[in-house]
C-alpha cells in the first residue's frame, strides 16, 4: 500500500480520509465538552433538590470541628463535590431516629444541615422546620464541610434517602437510612451474631413497635424487658443502633410510665446519654 | 461451630434456603424441617425472622460478599431486603413495586454491585413465592428487565435446586 508523502502526490482517497478524521475529532471534542458539562451538573449536589420551596433553618452553630478524614475509606473517594445526604420525609411521621443520628453525625463530622419544605406539603409545624438546629454561620462555604444533610419535608408514603445517586439506588425506609447513618458514626459489632441482633431489633422497632397492633407492641415490650434484664443495652455492653431505634419507637407509641421495669430503667439510661435531645421536642 | 437451621416445611422460606445453599460450602450448617423458621447459633442466640437469618448467614461467610463489598452496597442490600418483605410480599400493589424493580434493573445484571448478594436472593425468593408474579410473568413484555433478571438467576444451580424442591410445596 503506498504511503502518504509530502502532500504533493496525494491520493484523493487519503485527503477524504483526512477530512473525515478531522471532522470526527471535532465531533468528539464537542461531545467531550457536553459530557463534562453534564458531569458538572450531576456532581453538584443541589441538582438533586427537586423544586423545593422554602429554605429554612441550618445546622448547629457550635459544631465541634472534630471531623475525621475516614469518610473516604467508608464511602470511597468522591469527585470533590460535597457528599450530600438528601432525605425526603413525611411531616406526619417525623423520623426521630434520624434526628438523633444527625446529632451524632454532627459530633463526628463537619455537617452542613438544612431543612426544606416540598410543595406537596403545607403547614409544617415550626419545630419540624428547626429540627436540625439553627442555621450554620459558614453555610455558604460548602467546602468547609464534610457532609451535607438535607431534610426535605415532602408527601412521601415511605421515607427516602438519595445519596451518591450515580452509584446507589434511592434507599427506602427509615430503618435502612438509620443503618446507613449509624455506620457513618460507629462500626457495627464485628461479631456476626451481635451485628445481626442489632438489625433484628431495628426491624422489630420499626415494624412491630411503630406499626404493629397493641398486642404486638406489648409482646415487644416484654421481649425488650427480658433482653434488658440480661444486659445494660439491647445488643450487649455498648449502646448501638438497636437502642436508638427502640428508644424512639417506644416513646413515640406510648407513655414511658406503662413500660416494664427494665425498660423504664433503660429509657432513663438512654436519656442520661444526651443523644436524644433532638428527638424530645417532637415526642408527644 | 455448627449452625442448625429449622424451616417451616408447610411454608418454606425460599430466601433463607437460597442463602443456606450458597453458604453451605463455607460453614457447617444443617437444615431440618419443622414448624417454624429458626436459626440456632448457640445456646443463647437464635434468629427466627427471615431477614435476620439471611443477614447472619451472609455475615459468617464474608468472603462470599453476599452483604455487598462496601458500605454503600450494604445499604442497598438493606433496602432490597426490606423491599422484598414489605413491598413484594406486602399488601399494597405488586405492580408499583415491580415498576420500581424494573427501573432499578434496567442497567444492572445483579441488583447490587456486580455480583450476587442477599438483595438478589431475597427479592427473587419473594417473587418466586408470589402467585401474582407467576401470572404477570406469562404476559409477554411485562416488566422485561425483571423478567430477564428473574430467569437469569432462576436458571442457575442453587436457584433451580431450591425452586424445584420447595417452590411447589408453597402453593
Amino acid at each position: 500500500m503506498p504511503m502518504y508523502q509530502n502532500g504533493t502526490e496525494v491520493d484523493p482517497a487519503f485527503r477524504d480520509l483526512e477530512v473525515r478524521q478531522d471532522k470526527i475529532m471535532r465531533r468528539l471534542n464537542e461531545l467531550k465538552a457536553a459530557v463534562d458539562g453534564l458531569a458538572k451538573t450531576v456532581t453538584t449536589p443541589d441538582a438533586d433538590l427537586d423544586q423545593t420551596v422554602t429554605s429554612l433553618s441550618q445546622s448547629p452553630t457550635a459544631t465541634s470541628f472534630r471531623g475525621t478524614a475516614d469518610l473516604d475509606s467508608l464511602l470511597g473517594k468522591d469527585l470533590g463535590a460535597l457528599r450530600d445526604i438528601v432525605i425526603n420525609a413525611n411531616p406526619a411521621r417525623p423520623p426521630l431516629t434520624l434526628l438523633v443520628l444527625h446529632a451524632m453525625l454532627c459530633q463526628r463530622y463537619r455537617v452542613l444541615s438544612s431543612v426544606h419544605v416540598h410543595s406537596s406539603v403545607s403547614g409544617v409545624p415550626a419545630q419540624l422546620l428547626s429540627c436540625l438546629g439553627p442555621r450554620h454561620a459558614d453555610s455558604y462555604v460548602r467546602q468547609r464541610f464534610q457532609l451535607g444533610f438535607t431534610l426535605i419535608w415532602k408527601d412521601v408514603s415511605k421515607l427516602q434517602m438519595k445519596f451518591s445517586i450515580q452509584n446507589m439506588c434511592p434507599i427506602e425506609g427509615e430503618a435502612n437510612v438509620a443503618r446507613f447513618l449509624f455506620r457513618l458514626v460507629a462500626p457495627y459489632p464485628s461479631d456476626p451474631a451481635l451485628a445481626t441482633l442489632v438489625d433484628s431489633w431495628v426491624d422489630t422497632a420499626f415494624f412491630q413497635l411503630a406499626e404493629g397492633s397493641a398486642k404486638e407492641r406489648s409482646a415487644v415490650l416484654r421481649a425488650l424487658n427480658g433482653a434488658l434484664g440480661r444486659d445494660p443495652w439491647l445488643a450487649g455492653p455498648e449502646l448501638s443502633l438497636a437502642d436508638i431505634a427502640c428508644y424512639c419507637c417506644v416513646l413515640q407509641t406510648g407513655p414511658a410510665a406503662s413500660s416494664p421495669a427494665n425498660v423504664q430503667r433503660w429509657l432513663k439510661a438512654c436519656e442520661n446519654l444526651g443523644h436524644f435531645g433532638p428527638a424530645n421536642p417532637l415526642l408527644q | 461451630m455448627a449452625l442448625n437451621l429449622t424451616i417451616n416445611s408447610s411454608n418454606p422460606p425460599l430466601g433463607v434456603l437460597l442463602a443456606a445453599e450458597h453458604v453451605k460450602g463455607s460453614v457447617n450448617l444443617s437444615v431440618d424441617e419443622g414448624k417454624d423458621n429458626k436459626l440456632r447459633v448457640s445456646e443463647s442466640v437464635q434468629f427466627s425472622d427471615v431477614n435476620s437469618i439471611t443477614r447472619y448467614l451472609a455475615r459468617v461467610t464474608p468472603t462470599l460478599s453476599l452483604y455487598g463489598s462496601n458500605m454503600l452496597e450494604q445499604t442497598e442490600v438493606d433496602h432490597w431486603m426490606e423491599f422484598s418483605t414489605r413491598r413484594v410480599c406486602g399488601q399494597s400493589g405488586l405492580a408499583t413495586a415491580l415498576g420500581e424493580l424494573d427501573m432499578a434493573l434496567a442497567l444492572r445484571t445483579f441488583l447490587v454491585g456486580h455480583s450476587l448478594t442477599l438483595a438478589d436472593l431475597c427479592v427473587w425468593a419473594a417473587l418466586k413465592g408470589s402467585n401474582d408474579w407467576q401470572s404477570i410473568q406469562k404476559q409477554a413484555g411485562a416488566f422485561s428487565h425483571v423478567a430477564r433478571w428473574f430467569s437469569f438467576l432462576g436458571s442457575q444451580v442453587p436457584f433451580t435446586a431450591v425452586g424445584n424442591k420447595y417452590a411447589n410445596s408453597k402453593a
